[in-house]
């Protein structure tokens, strides 16, 4: 019962670093897999829009941060491109 | 993309809550290319680093920036990029992946092709500068195009 035990951490421990390992070579090191696994890993899957749903309104500030408008003003004359994104 | 397309589509950057800000998941490039900032804790801040990236790469489509309790993000799923075609009756044509790993600017730019050949076709010399614009906003990541991250450095 005692060898199983032990065998079974042995193996639980070398599949952890496998993974620690594939997980640090394909991030970048540890720091970026911590930061994807902290960050980026629980918002994969976020966003339940999917191509024909009706692209929802949204309320945003100018560039000066003065003023607002909605994302709806900006649909219905032409195709619009949304991008996502931030400087860093 | 945004300068073979711009009589054609409408384009409108949504500016999020950073991706790899300096007190959460810093990235060695952005310190190199002197892209320092912590998460915006007011509208104030994050308005100044939009303006910022704005003036650094002389970002011409049009910015709009999310409120800080990240409304249009979370329902657009934006962090820490994403792309979007929406159409003219309001529904979404096009939804990107996650970026950086699903940010494809081509995707969208196929799409427009799609919708406009005879733009696509009269303007296929032009195929150098396809996506730059779209590929820079929110492209800071390791992923970035070679070509936006060697216009970062001369800037």
């Amino acid at each position: 019962m005692r060898q199983a035990l032990k065998w079974t951490l042995i193996v639980l421990v070398a599949i952890l670093a496998i993974a620690f390992g594939v997980g640090c070579y394909f991030m970048g090191g540890p720091k970026d897999l911590y930061g994807f696994l902290r960050y980026a890993r629980p918002q994969w899957h976020n966003t339940k829009l999917h191509v024909g749903d009706a692209a929802p309104d949204a309320v945003l500030y100018s560039l000066d941060g003065s003023s607002t408008f909605r994302l709806r003003d900006h649909i219905g004359t032409r195709p619009l491109v949304l991008i996502f994104g931030s400087y860093t | 993309m945004y300068n073979q397309y711009k009589d054609r589509a409408d384009f409108l950057a949504v500016y999020i809550r950073e991706a790899h800000p300096l007190d959460e998941w810093e990235m060695k490039d952005n310190i190199a290319q002197n892209v320092c900032y912590p998460q915006p804790k007011t509208l104030s801040q994050r308005v100044a680093i939009a303006n910022d990236f704005v003036k650094r790469f002389n970002f011409p489509i049009p910015i709009g920036i999310d409120a800080m309790s990240d409304p249009a993000d979370h329902i657009y799923g934006g962090w820490p990029e994403r792309l979007y075609v929406i159409d003219e009756s309001g529904k979404i044509v096009y939804r990107g992946g996650m970026g950086p790993f699903d940010y494809h600017p081509a995707e969208v730019s196929a799409w427009l092709a799609r919708r406009f050949p005879q733009v696509h076709t009269a303007k296929l010399s032009d195929a150098g500068e396809t996506h730059e614009a779209t590929a820079t906003f929110g492209a800071m990541s390791a992923n970035a195009p070679q070509k936006n991250a060697s216009e970062r450095h001369a800037n």
